[in-house]
């Protein structure tokens, strides 16, 4: 309505309206649509997160993991939204010819870049199938083998002769530009003669068509025929044919290995019973006739007849068959069985009659015979032992030719001949030794080799020849294989010889006898028969020494069922059967032997003390407290709860020595006095610690007045905490204070929970020589010396303040004391704090190590020894009581 | 004949059968308390939980890759733990069935599983030859200790309140005394299947795979009395006392029920007695509280439930 108004104005004014200036728009609405068509040019930069990979259709062809997986997989592979469908069964009635029912090809799942690649690939191929000519290759042999599975040999040749003919490859095209003709040989050409003596006919023989024309020309040479070697595809025998009987292919009956000799007859039309076959007929692809086959490159039709070289029985087996085919035919009529029955169609009756098998009476058995085997067995045996009473005559037998050759030597011919015998070179080292030596020597090796039976055991083989090496086995050893692994269980035999073995020379003296050699066992295999059981014994004896304890060898080693090789040998059982018996019996008196009494008891139902073992066990600290049961107080050291007293007590000597050490040690009355022995400590002695003598000194002299102490040392503040520490001790040496107060050093806070001092721990005798300092961890000290501290306030609650400065445990080892702290030692005043702070140390370092306070014993010998040999022990040129007494000197 | 000591016959009526395993069932396991229900476990990796009155299964618990080979239910019932071939001993939860825990750490399958008297350790005991104690109130992983003892497969373990026994193929039964701190090793001879204690403590329980169920003195280590006549020679089978002590009860690898008074030894009626499984009896549990009621388990596949006739 306005802008008609406005026109109306506008052409009031005599401007028309319908003109483009007036109807320009000036207005702009909205953001403009990008254009529908991109810029073209190509080459604009486009940053890297925004290119895009397309084929050359277009489509999208990279895709990210999280956006294109699936799509990737749509495009790439299957083709479809559902993804690849297996195919389902669908009935060819309803849609035959569509191509819906042909099986899946996998070209069906390629895409365009495949189908190229495939296309190409198979251009390769034909360029390589078209190699061969006439499908020599297996491909094409199979190929037309299935083809005659379908076709018969009629079509198949109108097939091959329609269609077209193959292309030639690229070979034979060289060579056809070079002049070469199908059907002919390779080569430079020859001469009409050379080519009749190539044929093998004679040139020199007239014959009326030769024409004296062909004379003049030269001749292609012969084609070589191509010799096809047939692959082997089957598992028969080489030379067995398929095709033919026993008697065919051994050649033995001619008439029916030439039946089938002959090629088979193509089935087929156009050839009758009674039609002669061609070769037209002949099944070309019967498989035994393409055997012995030879076949030309090229089979071409139009050479000269003469040229036509077969080497193969195509045609001949043609006339053959021809000829073979001839009885066959009155088989069909003529010939009946003798009752006028006629035989089976493509049967004929044989004319020989079938031989028959020679069979035997079987021989009368004696009615009173029974099978004994053993009689076999001892003839046998007997025939061995007068083999072996015989030796020598049997080895005339077989040393005949070397007797032979023996016979007449040079030697003997000489002396025959009366000549003087040439000095003869002297054969072995032993002829230059003397006779009393070569003696010794031939003992040693007697009693060396010889096993011990060959002097006191003449059973077996006097003729024996010692066995040139027989490994000794030692009686350790031996004996330990006994009862080790025994390798020859599955051989009865073996095994009771290997054990005679193992026994003999386990106790040599005790006239068991080694296993001897067997009859009919050369002396080689008994060498090599000891040797193996030497062996083994060396191999399969149990371990011994401290990894003995951690196996144990099998009882029984179950192998199944003993069976025993070869013949049933009964002659030789009953021995052997004795023999492992004895073995058993021994072994179980051994069992016996070595059963502990506790099995023994178990054995007899002696159940109780026998059979019972008690021994401590440390059960985890969780599982009492899961339990809700105390921990046991058990001996076992336990690095953290049990006072180093303990620990350190047994790393020196013993308790025997203590006390010569102590009577030795002059001048420890008074510690001598409570003596070594005494086992208890009343409040008297208990704070010594574990030092009786410690503090002796300090007992000895008179403690000065408190306001010296206070004179020299003391600060103001200090001589309040002091007297109030003394207060508190009097009273509250045993009940733990509720809260240390952080300023107040009245008491260190002793641990509620700690265990009280153990009891035994008075004598602390030190091996100077052996001693050496342990490291304990650092967060057991302080608590210690909290105990120490107590049982020190203690005393000096009972004794009536006398001081008595226990630092000496601390600082004996302790490197880290300053001056200022040794100066301040005696005093009390100074000691809680001195404890908190090493509280404070023991807190923070926990994990530290720190050595180990010296054994009490150590730190009180240096009062009874000279300074010197102090020093030397404690490491510390300032030892504690010799600082201590500087102390009250100073004072 | 022995009625006048209050040694009562066995319960030898068939109440019920629960034959839903398939495959051997290992073991059977009355619930605590009142027991009115039964968890039995079997070579088809489930273990059941049934109401042996009814003869119903309530539930399957599935969870294991093996064979089950025992059980142990906790004090109150809630939870159970149980082992097998997988060689990790797994907690329950009854109600939810599934597993709490899963402990892991043998070497070989476990073949007995033993709760403590208010569950708070779990004792299991292997064919590796260790007892483990773990720790069933912390997350910790590791067994708290690892009794390593034992020479040969622990066959059979018992927790009470302060001792642990196992006994083992080795020919042993080793208990573990935690308030004394001490290892009392008893040298039975023969393979232990079972060892349990009578419930004051004083005697033990042992059967062996010599054919024999021997009763042992705990202080001393004496044999008290030695029952005989059942086969048992390669199964486990587990020996247990009959009501209030006064019989011991084994199931035999005929499939056969023993029942011997526990003083003279003599075996009850009848005698021989006959055989009510197809195969060897692989656990026999006489009820807590009942005295007419018993259950037994067997290689046939089934889970028996014995009363008196009433």
């Amino acid at each position: 309505m306005s802008t008609a108004r406005l026109k109306r104005k506008l052409g009031d004014l005599g401007i028309d309206t319908s003109s483009r200036k007036a109807n320009e728009n000036f207005c702009l609405i909205g953001t403009p649509l990008p254009p529908l068509e991109k810029s073209k040019d190509t080459g604009e930069f486009v940053p890297l997160w925004k290119q895009e990979v397309r084929d050359e259709k277009g489509r999208r062809r990279l895709h990210g993991a999280f956006t294109g997986g699936f799509s990737a997989g749509y495009f790439n592979t299957v083709g479809s939204k559902e993804g690849w469908t297996p195919s389902t069964f669908i009935s060819s009635r309803s849609d035959r010819a569509t191509n819906k029912n042909r099986p899946s090809r996998p070209e069906d799942f390629m895409d365009e870049e495949d189908l190229t690649g495939m296309r190409d690939d198979q251009k390769l191929v034909d360029e390589h199938e078209q190699m061969d000519l006439l499908g020599g290759t297996q491909d094409e042999m199979s190929k037309r083998g299935l083809g005659a599975d379908d076709k018969d040999a009629i079509t198949l040749a109108l097939e091959q002769s329609l269609l077209p003919a193959p292309k030639d490859s690229v070979g034979a095209r060289i060579l056809k530009k070079m002049g070469w003709r199908i059907g002919q040989g390779v080569g430079p050409r020859i001469t009409w003669r050379q080519r009749e003596i190539a044929f093998g006919r004679n040139p020199d023989v007239p014959s009326d068509d030769i024409d004296e024309e062909a004379k003049k020309h030269l001749y292609a040479p012969r084609d070589t025929p191509l010799i096809i070697v047939e692959r082997k595809e089957n598992f028969h025998g080489l030379g067995y044919d398929p095709g033919l009987g026993l008697h065919a292919s051994l050649g033995v009956a001619p008439e029916a290995s030439k039946q089938s000799n002959g090629p088979r007859l193509a089935g087929g039309f156009g050839l009758g019973a009674l039609n002669d076959a061609d070769d037209d007929d002949l099944d070309v692809y019967d498989h035994s006739q393409i055997r012995g086959r030879n076949h030309h490159a090229y089979d071409a039709n139009d050479v000269h007849d003469e040229e036509h070289v077969l080497m193969s029985s195509r045609s001949q087996g043609a006339r053959d068959l021809g000829k073979a085919a001839q009885p066959q035919r009155p088989s069909t009529g003529k010939v009946v069985f003798r009752d006028g029955k006629q035989p089976l169609n493509g049967f004929i009756i044989s004319e020989k009659p079938v031989a028959e098998d020679l069979c035997f009476p079987i021989p009368d058995v004696p009615k009173d015979w029974t099978p004994n085997p053993k009689r076999v067995w001892e003839m046998e045996k007997a025939n061995s032992k007068d083999k072996e009473n015989a030796s020598i005559p049997p080895p005339s037998q077989t040393q005949s030719h070397a007797q032979w050759k023996k016979g007449i030597s040079a030697n003997q011919r000489g002396a025959a001949l009366g000549e003087t015998p040439l000095p003869s070179a002297p054969r072995s080292i032993f002829e230059y030794i003397s006779k009393k030596d070569q003696e010794r020597i031939k003992n040693i090796a007697a009693s060396r080799f010889a096993p011990p039976s060959t002097s006191d055991d003449p059973s077996p083989g006097p003729s024996l020849p010692t066995p040139p090496t027989i490994t000794h086995t030692e009686p350790h050893v031996a004996q330990a294989a006994l009862h080790g692994f025994q390798p020859f269980t599955t051989d009865p035999t073996k095994q009771a010889r290997y054990t005679a073995y193992l026994h003999a020379h386990a106790n040599p003296g005790s006239g068991t006898i080694p296993p001897a050699q067997k009859p009919g066992q050369s002396a080689e295999e008994f060498a090599k028969e000891i040797n193996d059981y030497a062996k083994s014994a060396a191999l399969f004896r149990p371990v011994s020494g401290a990894m003995a304890g951690r196996f144990t060898s099998a009882a029984v080693l179950d192998l199944g069922p003993k069976i025993i090789e070869g013949l049933h040998t009964p002659a030789a059982q009953p021995e052997e059967g004795a023999d492992s018996m004895d073995v058993a019996e021994e072994k179980l008196k051994e069992e016996v032997k070595e059963e502990a009494p506790k099995v023994h008891a178990a054995r007899l139902g002696m159940y109780g003390v026998m059979t019972r073992e008690v021994c401590t066990w440390q059960p985890a600290r969780l599982l009492c407290k899961r339990f809700g049961v105390k921990e046991p107080d058990l001996d076992v050291p336990d690095d953290t709860s049990v006072p180093s007293a303990q620990t350190a007590a047994p790393e020196f000597t013993g308790a025997a020595p203590a006390d010569e050490f102590a009577d030795a040690s002059a001048g420890v009355t008074q510690a001598e006095g409570r003596g070594s022995g005494s086992s208890k400590r009343d409040v008297a002695n208990i704070g010594m610690g574990e030092d009786d003598g410690q503090g002796d000194d300090v007992l000895t002299y008179e403690r000065p007045g408190m306001d010296i102490f206070k004179a020299i040392f003391a600060s103001d503040d200090e001589e309040s905490d002091e007297e109030k520490d003394r207060i508190d001790d009097v009273d509250e040496v045993d009940e733990p204070p509720a809260v240390s107060a952080p300023a107040g050093p009245s008491n260190p806070a002793p641990d509620p929970d700690v265990k009280p001092p153990p009891s035994n721990g008075i004598v602390e005798d030190v091996d100077l020589a052996t001693f050496k300092p342990t490291f304990i961890p650092r967060g057991s000290k302080p608590k210690e010396t909290e105990k120490k501290e107590r049982k020190n306030k203690k005393q000096k609650s009972s004794k009536g303040g006398i001081l008595v400065s226990f630092d000496v445990d601390e600082d004996g080892g302790d490197s880290s004391l300053t001056a200022a702290r040794q100066k301040h030692r005696d005093r009390d005043s100074e000691r809680p704090r001195k404890k908190k702070r090493k509280d404070r140390e023991g807190d923070g370092g926990e994990d530290m190590w720190v050595e180990k306070p010296l054994p009490d014993i150590v730190k009180a010998l240096p009062v009874n020894l000279s300074l010197d040999e102090e020093s030397q022990v404690s490491g510390q040129g300032s030892g504690p009581p010799r600082a201590r007494k500087r102390a009250v000197d100073f004072m | 004949m022995a009625p006048s000591r209050g040694s009562q016959a066995l319960a030898r009526t068939l109440h019920k059968t629960l034959s839903n395993h398939r495959g051997p069932v290992h073991v059977v396991r009355y619930a605590k308390g009142t027991a009115k229900y039964v968890l039995s476990g079997g070579q088809d990796r489930s273990i059941r939980l049934w109401n042996p009155d009814l003869g119903t299964e309530i539930k399957k618990f599935e969870a294991h890759g093996y064979e089950v080979l025992s059980i142990s239910v906790s004090h109150d019932n809630t939870k159970f733990a149980s082992s097998g071939g997988d060689r990790s001993v797994f907690v329950w939860d009854v109600t939810a069935g599934v597993t709490t825990r899963r402990l892991a750490g043998h070497m070989g399958k476990v073949n007995v599983v033993e709760l403590n008297a208010d569950a708070t350790v779990l004792a299991s005991g292997s064919y590796d030859s260790t007892v483990r104690l773990w720790d069933l109130r912390a997350p910790a992983r590791a067994p708290i200790q690892v009794l390593e003892e034992a020479r040969d497969a622990v066959q059979t373990l018992h927790v009470d309140a302060t001792t642990i026994i196992a006994g083992s193929v080795d020919g042993h039964v080793r208990t573990y005394d935690l308030r004394k701190g001490e290892l009392r090793s008893d040298f039975i001879g023969q393979p232990v299947t079972s060892a349990i204690p009578s419930s004051d403590g004083t005697t033990l329980l042992v059967s062996t795979l010599d054919s024999h169920v021997r009763l042992f003195d705990t202080t001393s280590g004496k044999l008290l009395n030695a029952f005989t006549g059942h086969n048992h020679t390669s199964y486990r089978c587990r020996a247990c006392f009959g009501h209030e002590e006064a019989t011991v009860v084994c199931g035999d690898e005929d499939g056969a029920v023993w029942a011997w008074d526990l003083v003279d030894a003599t075996v009850l009626q009848p005698n021989p007695p006959p055989k009510v499984h197809d195969k060897v009896i692989t656990w026999t549990e006489h009820h807590p509280i009942d005295p007419g009621e018993m259950v037994t388990s067997s290689a046939d596949g089934t889970v028996k439930v014995w009363r008196h006739p009433s």
